[in-house]
């Protein structure tokens, strides 16, 4: 019996994937379930289906900061704001030779008409019709002027009509063997464990040079390190501690890490409707108390910079305000003196206890909140709890199982508590739910934003002007004033951006993103950007003979 | 009239056991729309809160038609359909991790049994041998390091370091599943480090229940006069006295092979094995309430159907158990 079971174990060494196959390593699952609906917002689709299989209009390339024309190639405003025509590509074909027009785009936002349970972006709250001008062009009507609409009109999947309007019932459609116009779109194996992807002949850029995608399913962050080390993975979007000592030492020649710092900024949310923390010197105050410099060395490895002022991360690094100061300047710089006058000011006086108390005599405590599992932000949390305690506010850490601690946060449970943002190609969705009134919840209710509970009349009519406007001159006036009023307001305390993380390994594949060619992130997470690194990416010649 | 009363006694746990299935995932804080719209952190648009509502079909419905529905479910067989891995049925996504799960934690279980049980005897046969004095504290040693820390360590230093075994997954890439023998192969070959870890841990428990109950088995009278009457030592050992002492073992391996259901959670975790600990874990996650209920059923039913197993081969191996 044992022989017979080292005979089998013996009997089949392992080979090295085929040249031209590129195994990605971005969900972390520990087996895979076959659902390509590019229109479900639960996540239950295997990742290429919304940036592989299906395309969108356009790709908002956030590392340059502009839009990149893909299905659309041409758009322009028919009434500023309001309407927009748009143009889409002409010689693309879906994967089953059917040729792709403007029905097929009209189709997909009827479908999400139809189907409110698939319209993720919420695009029917602003859209009033979608109508075909002609067999390669579409007009979209906005109920009223909405130019931030644009981006999520833009970034919408375009499935094709002639397969889904067969399909009874599209929301509980796994797509198992999806028709799309992507780079990639036959599924050549797909097991619990590895699934692979082909490359579409039809693609209307010329059949990519990557022939297949392999995905091996990997359901820890421990597993997903334990394969990178050892050189199985081609490209990944994994967080790896000490990155240049456990990863890149170990083939300096090959193996590139980029973890720039344009994903969303992490903040300090102060609940500011409670007492105490509806001030926005105190909440000034909390903010130069903190120590970001040691707050991301002792919590990110030095993996991440400091937030600046306006808390607008390096993806928005053309609309930010230089005047307003940069890292470790203005109101987030570390400054324990001023922290300390600026509560004296508002009336939380230091006590004989080397506590702060209000005017009637309550010490100043702010219990702040994250959640458990996550260890950045719990590091991150201590550095936090002992700055404010040095300043003489008592703030107990506490970490909480995930539900509960976002089940407290979205209802405006919490004093202080750490948390991400919203992020877009422009700084509209960001600001909103930073301070607009529309986001505000009552405390209690749940908000999927804005758990700060902070609303601004100056904000709102900001934010006003901006939907009603499509001139990039005049958006950048009212990012500028938003970025002002998010300064002067203080509504939440930004720490730092959460890097965008990405893992290459060149030694057979070339092509991928690097901070001397950065025509994009590096990152497999960032959707549907991946879409620009996949169609560049190339098989390096001999590769085969090379590994290993 | 026995056999009846000890069917109701099994009804009745299933009915309490699928009765806090069902309110367990439910006192959890928020809801599982929330939970998936919180794992994209900020990556999803705010308005796509009220689309994963929809879309999972989040009921208001009071707890009481809940769950009579949810009984009604069962009845008929159907689990629901699971919301982390939506629209997969439950049944579908548990079938994938039962294999394996059985596969791994049951292969593990019967070797460490059968050995640990084997080693047992031996040991108490010839006492004072080095099976006796060497392998109890040694295997004990091993036992008690945190499971975790040891499986690590196994898969660092045989998986990676020594490069032996494969660290991850129940086969290899390059295998197609099905029946035949380059799949079968990579499966055992994947099987063996964690299988291993399973075994290393828990051989000692097994081995000294079974050393110390063959001990005392072995000074009972029955034996000293079998013993004096002539027996050879063989049959006596094997007949007679193994037979006695193997009851309490198999109690407790009736109970583990129930619990085999539930994954070995830690096991799976540290060498990527696609089965139901990680299933559970991710159900738990996501607050999957039917993935999470779909699991615990088919643990209680294999809890339950351990037990009765047991009781039956107990009253077959002890004459004393069938009055």
């Amino acid at each position: 019996m044992i022989g017979l079971l080292a005979l089998l174990a013996c009997a089949d060494p392992p080979r090295p994937p085929e040249p031209g196959v590129l195994t990605v390593l971005q969900e972390q699952q520990s087996a895979w379930v076959r659902n390509f609906n590019p229109l479900l917002s639960t996540g239950g689709a295997r990742w290429p289906a919304a940036a592989g299989i299906y395309e969108p209009l356009a790709i908002y390339n956030r590392m340059r900061g502009e839009w990149v024309p893909w299905l659309a190639t041409q758009w322009s405003w028919e009434v500023p704001a309001q309407v927009l025509r748009l143009e889409l590509r002409s010689g693309v074909e879906w994967s089953d030779g059917a040729a792709f027009t403007a029905e097929d785009v009209v189709y997909t936002f009827e479908l999400l008409a139809a189907q409110p349970a698939l319209d993720a972006a919420g695009l029917w709250a602003f859209i009033e019709v979608v109508e075909q001008v002609g067999p390669r062009e579409v007009r979209v009507r906005f109920q009223r002027p909405y130019s931030p609409g644009f981006a999520l009109v833009a970034g919408q999947p375009i499935v094709p009509r002639h397969v889904w309007s067969q399909v009874a019932d599209p929301v509980a459609f796994a797509n198992p063997d999806p028709v799309g116009t992507g780079p990639f779109t036959e599924v050549r194996r797909f097991d619990p464990q590895v699934w692979e992807l082909g490359r579409n002949e039809r693609w209307w850029g010329g059949a990519p040079a990557v022939e297949v995608l392999r995905f091996p399913a990997v359901g820890s962050n421990d597993q997903a390190l334990l394969a990178l080390v050892q050189g199985e993975v081609d490209w990944a979007g994994s967080f790896v501690p000490a990155v240049e000592r456990t990863y890149a030492s170990h083939d300096p020649e090959h193996r590139r890490w980029w973890f720039p710092a344009v994903s969303d900024t992490v903040f300090l949310y102060p609940q500011t409707t409670r007492k105490g923390l509806d001030d926005p010197r105190v909440r000034r105050a909390l903010s130069l108390a903190v120590d970001r410099e040691r707050l991301v060395k002792v919590a990110l490895h030095d993996y991440a910079t400091p937030a600046g002022p306006t808390a607008l991360s390096d993806g928005y690094a053309s609309w930010r305000r230089a005047d307003l100061g940069g890292v470790g300047e203005g109101w987030v710089r570390h400054d324990p003196a001023a922290a300390a006058a600026l509560l004296d000011e508002a009336g939380y006086s230091l006590g004989e206890d080397g506590r702060r108390r209000g005017p009637d005599g309550t010490p100043l405590e702010l219990p702040l909140i994250g959640p458990a599992g996550w260890s950045d932000w719990v590091r991150a949390a201590q550095v936090i709890g002992r700055d404010l305690d040095a300043l003489g506010v008592r703030a107990p850490v506490q970490g909480l199982d995930f539900p509960t601690w976002f089940d407290r946060v979205s209802r405006g449970d919490f004093a202080l508590t750490l948390g991400w943002s919203v992020s877009g190609p422009t700084p509209y969705p960001f600001y909103r739910a930073l301070m607009g009134t529309g986001t505000v919840r009552p405390v209690g209710e749940p908000a999927p934003v804005n758990w700060h509970r902070y609303g601004d009349a100056r904000a709102d009519a900001l934010l006003a002007e901006w939907e009603a406007t499509d001139d990039p001159q005049e958006q950048r006036r009212l990012s500028d004033a938003l970025q002002g009023l998010f300064v002067e307001e203080a509504p939440a305390i930004p720490l730092f951006p959460t890097p965008s993380w990405g893992e290459a390994d060149t030694s057979r594949f070339t092509g991928f993103p690097d901070p001397a060619d950065p025509y994009a992130v590096l990152s497999p997470n960032a959707v549907p950007d991946a879409l620009l690194v996949l169609t560049r990416l190339r098989p390096r010649d001999g590769a085969a003979a090379a590994r290993r | 009239m026995n056999l009846v009363r000890r069917l109701s006694l099994y009804l009745l746990a299933a009915w309490v056991a699928l009765t806090l299935n069902f309110i367990l995932p439910r006192a959890m804080p928020g809801d599982p729309a929330q939970a998936l719209y919180a794992r994209f952190q900020g990556r999803l648009d705010p308005e796509a809160l009220g689309a994963l509502r929809l879309t999972l079909g989040i009921s208001d419905a009071p707890m009481f038609e809940q769950y009579m529905s949810y009984l009604g479910q069962l009845a008929r067989g159907e689990l629901g359909t699971s919301l982390v891995y939506f629209p997969a049925p439950v049944g579908e996504v548990i079938g994938v991790g039962l294999g394996w799960t059985l596969f791994l934690a049951g292969g593990a279980l019967i070797v460490a049994f059968a050995l640990g049980s084997g080693l047992g005897a031996w040991a108490a046969w010839r006492r004072g041998g080095w099976t006796d004095t060497l392998l109890p504290p040694l295997l004990s040693f091993l036992g008690a390091f945190p499971y975790f820390w040891l499986a690590m360590a196994a898969a660092w230093f045989f998986g990676v370091q020594l490069g032996w075994f494969p660290v991850r997954h129940a086969y290899g890439p390059e295998v197609t599943p099905g029946w035949n023998l380059d799949f079968a192969a990579s499966a055992v070959r994947h099987a063996l480090l964690p299988g291993a870890t399973m075994v290393v841990a828990s051989l000692g428990g097994w081995m000294l229940t079974m050393r110390n109950t063959m001990v005392g088995v072995l000074g009972d009278e029955p034996v000293r006069f079998g013993l004096a009457r002539g027996l050879s030592p063989r049959r006596l050992f094997v007949d007679y006295a193994l037979r006695l002492a193997l009851l309490p073992s198999l109690t407790s391996f009736g109970m583990a092979l129930g619990f085999v259901l539930s994954g070995a959670l830690l096991t799976e975790m540290v060498f990527g094995y696609p089965g139901q600990g990680m299933l559970l874990l991710q159900a738990v996650r996501g607050q999957d309430y039917p993935l999470l209920q779909g699991l615990f059923l088919t643990i209680t039913l294999a809890v339950l159907g351990a037990n009765a197993v047991v009781d039956v081969l107990v009253v077959a191996l002890d004459p004393r158990a069938r009055s």
